[in-house]
């Protein structure tokens, strides 16, 4: 990769191409390279100080930086949302420091860059999607120390991840555990699937997209390489189950996507609408109509597209 | 006849490392057998050792020197120099000792320590319980008390809780210290049939016993052990 | 000491469990404990009796595993080849201890997740080794708490509900319900009450001979010692001073030590 060239009248700062200096891009290509080559292990790696703080997907856009070039399309989604702040103000310094191309299709991009969704529409070979990972250490909650849990995953003891889910479904009938739900990855290492709601773990499994990790203030990366076996823990008899809803989309009559739910007025009333705003709005261009798209049109919650 | 026992050149003497190194010579050269099928009955003075003989051919105390030969699944083995399992295997299925006293196990109701040694050599549950049922009946232990630990028990309940687990079966040696101390007439009575039945059985008898016509009707042979006294 | 010299009875199991060989362990100038040899056999139960300090804990750290001695080898036949147990890789050891053997800790606290309900306390090993059906966990748990005499509505309950003799029993269910072949305990009667005691006591005491299950118990109380083990090795000062069947040891003593050990109790 080449040095970005500033010309001199421009009043950018001199960053880098995509912000980083070649041989941190260079660390972090060999953290991803070793990632691919385990699938699910987490390989430590030297996080940089990004301009924002940690905990704002710091990691996701460190390993973004490292894998971005000028012919890629990048799509950035915090909550299935291309417009929410985190998420434009991450498109927005790509734009700024590796001239991106930037997209909200999830068909066009060629990276995606998410926190909390995995997009509706299926991912295809060639896609990378980058999750920004707050907590990559799956066992962490029930093994405080960091030594014991390299040793837990170094010898794949992972009967006390079972007993975590036993101890939900004897307490409450069904394990409780709704997102950050445990994944056997190429069925050897425990893996944190990042804060993605259950509902998108299947997506993962055999997925033709390679799916990157990165945890910016843990220091940790890994890597699930396309076409690699992914398994929501459970048990034989609690098998896993996603999350279902009674009603489809008010919006876009979707009744496969995962649904947020929105409240609409002040006397309680809500609607649930599609958590992927593309998603929910490519279908209301192909002349899909939830039941509460007037209402919601006529109350400014959306602009009701024209088919 | 089969010889059972054979006590070969036995000597025992006490070293009491706390007392100034006090020895207390008991024995010496103490030789003798016993057959299969009799009762042969240990004599001599109180404290002349009779006990103490009865705990080392039990393997209980360790002899001085000498070698103690116990007759095992058909084969001689000494039961000084053996190892600590296989005593408690000879102790487990050839080697029984009834002393005057029950070791009380907690919360253990008296019918389960009468089934236990019929569980340890095999039996089903249901052929223990109605053994040990039989064992207390004939020993007049009332049956309100067979599912009670005997913790509470009198001294002769206790005893009696205590003969019928040794005698609800037989071991081929019985070693017996005073079974009869605190017992009225009629389970002493009891208690020197079991002692007949078993001999008449087959097995060996080696007793002690203090009340001399119990001591007449069981005895098929007498051995005074004063003369195995150590002059000190 | 071989078994086959004295008594060549094929009836008997053909090799020991553990064979412990020259075990010592020094803390720089200080002797944890010295040059150790025992073996013990399947179904046997070997109590370690001495003073606070004798090294009697320090012994059994090193046999369990828990800590490496400074000389000294400890083999374990749980297969067809003994294992080297100081040899073997770390992953080995943990596997087996958290399978073929066990260890009861003197304070439940160290044995038991206090934090995880009891059915998932006595559930871990099993999920350790792979059982993934919720429903046999479950029953086998409730099995096991019965058998400890817990009350089967408690299965859901954390150990930090339940009284000290509670959770030693289910600290006693955890370790049992993978089936070992050995087990360490450390005093675990220690810290409870005399008649929570006698129900523990009972309770091992039935367990280890329906189970046939082989034990170490360290113990500073004969009683324990009496009612329990088998064999008995009388530690001093990091030294075995004595060693034999319980009963021998206890009755007729012939260390100066063990006369004194047993010369100052009341009566066990």
């Amino acid at each position: 990769m080449t040095m970005h060239q500033v010309p001199a009248e421009d009043t950018k700062p001199a960053y880098n191409y995509a912000y980083l200096d070649e041989q941190t891009k260079r660390m972090i290509r060999r953290a991803l390279l070793k990632a691919v080559a385990v699938p699910g292990y987490q390989v430590p790696f030297g996080s940089r100080e990004m301009p924002l703080a940690r905990g704002w997907g710091t990691g996701g856009i460190q390993v973004t930086a490292a894998i971005i070039g000028p012919s890629d399309a990048l799509k950035v989604i915090d909550q299935g949302a291309d417009d929410t702040t985190n998420a434009v103000s991450i498109r927005k310094f790509f734009e700024r420091t590796a001239d991106a191309r930037t997209t909200e299709a999830t068909e066009e991009a060629t990276i995606i860059q998410t926190r909390h969704r995995i997009p509706e529409a299926p991912l295809k070979s060639g896609q990378v999607i980058v999750y920004q990972v707050p907590m990559p250490e799956p066992l962490r909650k029930l093994e405080p120390r960091e030594a014991e849990t390299r040793k837990m995953h170094a010898w794949a003891e992972y009967g006390l991840m079972q007993v975590k889910l036993y101890e939900n479904i004897a307490r409450f009938g069904e394990v409780t555990t709704t997102y950050d739900y445990p994944v056997l990855v190429n069925g050897r290492y425990v893996t944190a699937p990042s804060p993605i709601p259950k509902f998108d773990n299947p997506k993962m499994h055999m997925s033709p997209a390679l799916q990157l990790f990165g945890a910016g203030r843990e220091k940790r990366i890994y890597a699930i390489p396309p076409h690699t076996s992914v398994k929501s823990l459970d048990f034989e008899d609690h098998p896993f189950r996603i999350q279902s809803w009674t009603e489809p989309c008010g919006l876009c009559g979707a009744g496969d996507s995962y649904l947020d739910e929105v409240v609409i007025d002040d006397r309680g009333a809500r609607m649930f609408v599609c958590s992927d705003s593309h998603y929910c709005e490519t279908r209301r261009a192909e002349g899909h109509r939830g039941a509460m798209l007037g209402d919601a049109a006529l109350t400014g919650l959306v602009e009701e597209t024209k088919p | 006849m089969t010889t059972m026992i054979q006590v070969e050149n036995v000597a025992k003497t006490f070293t009491l490392h706390n007392q100034g190194g006090t020895r207390l010579p008991v024995f010496d050269d103490v030789n003798f057998t016993v057959e299969a099928g009799e009762a042969l009955v240990l004599a001599g003075a109180s404290g002349a050792g009779k006990s103490s003989l009865l705990r080392i051919l039990y393997g209980n105390y360790r002899p001085t020197s000498g070698a103690i030969r116990i007759t095992h699944a058909g084969r001689p083995v000494d039961i000084v120099s053996a190892v600590p399992r296989t005593v408690l295997d000879i102790r487990r299925r050839t080697l029984g000792f009834v002393s005057q006293f029950l070791r009380v196990i907690p919360r253990v109701s008296a019918l389960d320590i009468v089934r236990d040694p019929l569980l340890a050599r095999g039996a089903s549950q249901g052929e223990a319980s109605d053994r040990a049922k039989a064992m207390l009946t004939r020993l007049n232990l009332p049956e309100r008390l067979w599912n009670l630990a005997p913790a509470t028990f009198s001294g002769g309940e206790q005893q009696r809780v205590n003969i019928a687990r040794s005698f609800v079966d037989p071991s081929p040696i019985m070693l017996i210290d005073e079974p009869t101390a605190s017992l009225d007439a009629a389970n002493r009575d009891v208690v020197v049939e079991l002692i007949s039945e078993a001999r008449t059985a087959g097995s060996a008898i080696v007793g002690i016993f203090h009340d001399e016509a119990v001591r007449e009707r069981v005895a098929t042979r007498y051995l005074d052990i004063t003369s195995f006294r150590k002059a000190a | 000491m071989t078994v086959h010299a004295s008594f060549p009875d094929a009836a008997l199991e053909p090799a020991p469990l553990l064979t412990v060989s020259g075990v010592s362990r020094f803390y720089g100038e200080r002797i944890g404990c010295a040059d150790v040899s025992f073996d013990l056999w399947p179904g046997e139960v070997l109590g370690i009796v001495g003073e606070s300090g004798s090294g009697k804990s320090t012994l059994l750290r090193c046999l369990a595993g828990i800590d490496k001695p400074d000389a000294g080898e400890v083999l374990f036949r749980a297969g067809p080849e003994p294992l080297d147990i100081y040899s073997v890789s770390e992953q080995e050891r943990r596997r087996l201890m958290r399978t073929a053997w066990g260890i009861v800790h003197q304070n439940p606290r160290d044995g038991l997740r206090m934090d995880v309900t009891a059915g998932g306390n006595v559930g871990e090993r099993l999920m350790d080794r792979g059982d993934r059906h919720y429903g046999k966990i479950r029953e086998r748990a409730l099995d096991w708490l019965q058998r400890v005499e817990i009350a089967g509505s408690r299965i859901d309950d954390r150990p930090r509900q339940f009284s000290g003799g509670m959770q030693q029993r289910l600290q006693i269910a955890r370790v049992l319900v993978s089936e070992p072949r050995l087990v360490f305990m450390d005093e675990p009667t220690g810290g409870l009450d005399v008649s929570v005691q006698a129900r523990l006591l009972d309770l091992l005491r039935v367990l280890v001979r329906d189970l046939g299950l082989a034990a170490i118990i360290v113990t500073h109380d004969l009683a324990v010692a009496r009612l329990l083990t088998d064999r008995l090795m009388v530690m001093k000062d990091g030294h075995v001073v004595e060693q034999g069947l319980t009963d021998q040891v206890l009755d007729d003593p012939h260390h100066a030590y063990t006369q004194l050990l047993t010369s100052a109790v009341l009566s066990v």
